[in-house]
């Protein structure tokens, strides 16, 4: 099957799941509104929202940060995680802004990406080519062909179970010996200094609790005011990628803990001794003071403006993924907010399935059309 | 993606439509005769308040979807002035579609006299609109070329416009946003009633006109009061799943134009062999793929 084939069967899968999962939720919509005006109040006064989460971060007794770009940011985890360490990381498109996995291996310790999709991507040495499915673009017999480099048992014939379970089977082990789990976050609530991960492979409940020290790696964009709003982002986000109700939801506020002692929280407990919340700017507080970029910071990452895009049908992960996690039309949008480079806007048709379909009611065309003016401007 | 090549391309483009459009009102070398041929045969008065603007639309369909090709050579030739006169040699539209345009255009004309609709043309005076500007993301260039194109209307005592393509439309629409343009337009697909056509199609929406003007339903409720059925496809024809011919990007990159334009052909066939389109520019995208014809050549 070629690219543009897969895509079609991707497309009209999602929009029959996503059709199916708001008649079946019809509460979902106005969810989605009020998480935009919620999302919104935040980008108002980023700055104080920050703060408020990293002190409550603190408060729980985790360890907050804000990084200015990403060589900060790698600094900073650079410093936690150290040397000669087993490294787990679920799905975080952040880690991938920043190359952090890279960064790691190249400084000494054992990294592996623990969402089946992203293991596969890690494999090829590639990029994603989706944003919440990010080896959409490979055939059972390309995963095969990958996972038989780290078990022999798997050939180009193997069944998809057989596949999956040599992954599972490979990264059972570095789960058992990982120093450190480092997940991303869907949303960070500043009330509680909590994080929201969504998933259904189980991954990320793994990562973030079997190691005893958990990074999680985020935009400040993820902010939200209350954890209500962080649940309802999850509502969102999983509901419009067609996946609803997902496998599992998890909550993280700071390390492990116990209260059954004379009723007092003391840390750690059974799981990580320490949690630390790495948040990111580069380039977000900018676009948040910028009138005509500043929606694409409402975007939850769904990944549905993707599917409804034509250049993305078209051409898949070679128009934006090869210097981007981000890419279809929010990764235009994401790929300048985080790179500076308006490039990819050229390739924008203006076809308006994007902001159709987003569920954040992102003008994606509006801000597509600013950024490309803004390339424009630049040339000679 | 080749963005050097955009990179390359893009100015020479914008020195070439731009510069053409502050000195012509036209984005390349137009044949005003052929292109106020129709409103010569159909009659259609002069000097009225009331116009219907055509900005060549029709009539250079096929130059605008071929403009890619001649990038770059313009690339190579710099100015202007002398890209002017070489188009001029070079961008033909041929006979039998400048004899399809002339009827598309007289009928359009002669729909909005059988709703009540008076109007009048410009001829060899018409403009462009500028849409190829914006759409490229030219906006500072679109804005000033505006204000040049809302002189030429109030100079001509235009206070009414009727639009036959849904570029030209979304271009006064942004203008109005923009720069205060402040002439009354209307799509023709908007002002008609009363009329008769026939034949089974599905329906290419026109991006501009389904998902940023706002017309999704206005435009199958007149192919239906004329009596034309259209055959619906959720997964195909729905205001969210459907898709760009490619036409836009043609100027950046002629490969992914054509891709897309192939992947909706493909996609239109599998609900009916034969689709209907509202856009001259959907028309020369999409027919090179299939059997397509325009809305206004199948009623009357
Ligand atoms: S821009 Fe909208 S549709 Fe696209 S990924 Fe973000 S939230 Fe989803």
């Amino acid at each position: 099957m070629n690219w543009t084939d897969v895509a079609d069967l991707v497309i009209k899968g999602n929009n029959r799941e996503v059709e199916h999962v708001l008649k079946n939720y019809p509460y979902i919509p106005a969810i989605a509104e009020d998480l935009r005006k919620k999302k919104l109040q935040v980008l108002e006064d980023l700055p104080r929202y920050i703060q408020e989460t990293m002190k409550n971060v603190e408060k729980l007794g985790g360890h907050a940060y804000l990084a200015r770009d990403a060589d900060e940011a790698r600094k900073i985890i650079g410093k936690i995680v150290s040397t000669k360490k087993t490294v787990v990381f679920s799905k975080s498109n952040v880690a991938y802004e920043i190359g952090l996995r890279e960064f790691l291996q190249e400084t000494g310790n054992d990294a592996w990406e623990t969402d089946l999709g992203e293991y596969l991507v890690q494999l090829q040495n590639g990029w994603p080519a989706h944003i919440v499915a990010p080896a959409i673009d490979l055939t059972r017999e390309d995963a095969a062909t990958l996972v038989s480099r780290i078990d022999k048992n798997i050939t180009k014939d193997s069944k998809i179970e057989d596949i999956v379970a040599a992954v599972r089977k490979f990264l059972m082990d570095k789960y058992i010996k990982a120093d450190v789990g480092i997940t991303g976050a869907n949303a960070v609530a500043a009330d509680s200094g909590s994080i929201a991960l969504v998933e259904n492979e189980g991954n990320i409940r793994i990562d973030s609790v079997l190691p005893q020290t958990h990074i999680s790696v985020t935009g400040i964009d993820k902010i939200v005011p209350t954890l209500p709003d962080a649940l309802n982002e999850i509502y969102v986000q999983s509901a419009y990628a067609g996946l609803f109700p997902p496998t599992y939801i998890n909550i993280t506020s700071g390390p492990s803990s116990t209260g059954d002692i004379e009723l007092k929280r003391v840390s750690p407990a059974t799981g990580p001794k320490d949690f630390h919340l790495v948040l990111i700017d580069n380039g977000r507080l900018n676009a948040s003071r910028d009138e005509k970029i500043k929606e694409a910071l409402l975007c939850i990452k769904c990944g549905r403006c993707y599917l409804a895009c034509p250049v993305y049908r078209a051409i898949g992960k070679e128009w934006i993924s090869t210097k981007s996690p981000y890419g279809g039309p929010t990764g235009v949008m994401w790929n300048y907010i985080t790179n500076n480079d308006p490039w990819p806007a050229s390739f924008c048709m203006h076809s308006g399935g994007c902001s159709e379909v987003c569920p954040m009611k992102i003008d994606i065309p509006t801000v597509i059309r600013e950024i490309k003016s803004r390339g424009n401007r630049t040339l000679s | 993606m080749d963005e050097k090549a955009v990179m390359k391309e893009l100015p020479a483009v914008r020195k070439l439509v731009y510069g053409n459009l502050m000195e012509t009102y036209l984005p390349f070398p137009v044949d005003m005769k052929a292109s106020s041929r129709w409103a010569v045969e159909a009659d259609v008065p002069r000097n009225t308040d009331t116009i219907i603007f055509t900005s060549h639309m029709y009539q250079m369909g096929s130059m605008f979807k071929n403009y890619e090709k001649y990038i770059p050579l313009f690339t190579k030739l710099g100015g202007s002035k002398m890209i002017a006169s070489v188009g001029s040699r070079l961008i033909k539209t041929d006979k039998s579609e400048a004899e399809r345009s002339t009827r598309i255009l007289k009928n359009i004309y002669s729909m909005l006299l059988k709703s009540g609709i008076k109007c009048g043309y410009l001829y060899e005076d018409e403009p462009y609109s500028g849409s190829l500007l914006l759409e490229l993301g030219f906006v500072d260039e679109f804005m000033e070329y505006g204000r040049k194109l809302l002189s030429l209307f109030k100079s001509r005592g235009v206070k009414n416009i009727y639009t036959v393509d849904p570029h030209t439309t979304n271009s006064l629409t942004n203008l109005k946003k923009m720069i205060g343009f402040d002439i009354k337009s209307t799509p023709y697909l908007n002002a008609i009633s009363g009329t008769n056509g026939s034949g089974k199609f599905v329906l290419h929406d026109s991006c501009l006109y389904s998902r940023f003007l706002g017309m999704y339903d206005d435009v199958r409720l007149v192919a239906k009061n004329a009596g034309i059925e259209l055959l619906e496809d959720p997964d195909v024809t729905g205001k969210s799943t459907s898709f760009c011919c490619g036409g836009p990007i043609g100027p950046v990159n002629a490969e992914i134009s054509s891709k897309v334009a192939s992947l909706r052909v493909k996609q239109l066939n599998t609900v009916s062999d034969t689709i209907l389109v509202v856009c001259p520019l959907c028309y020369e995208n999409l027919s090179e793929f299939g059997n397509v014809k325009d809305i206004a050549e199948v009623m009357a």
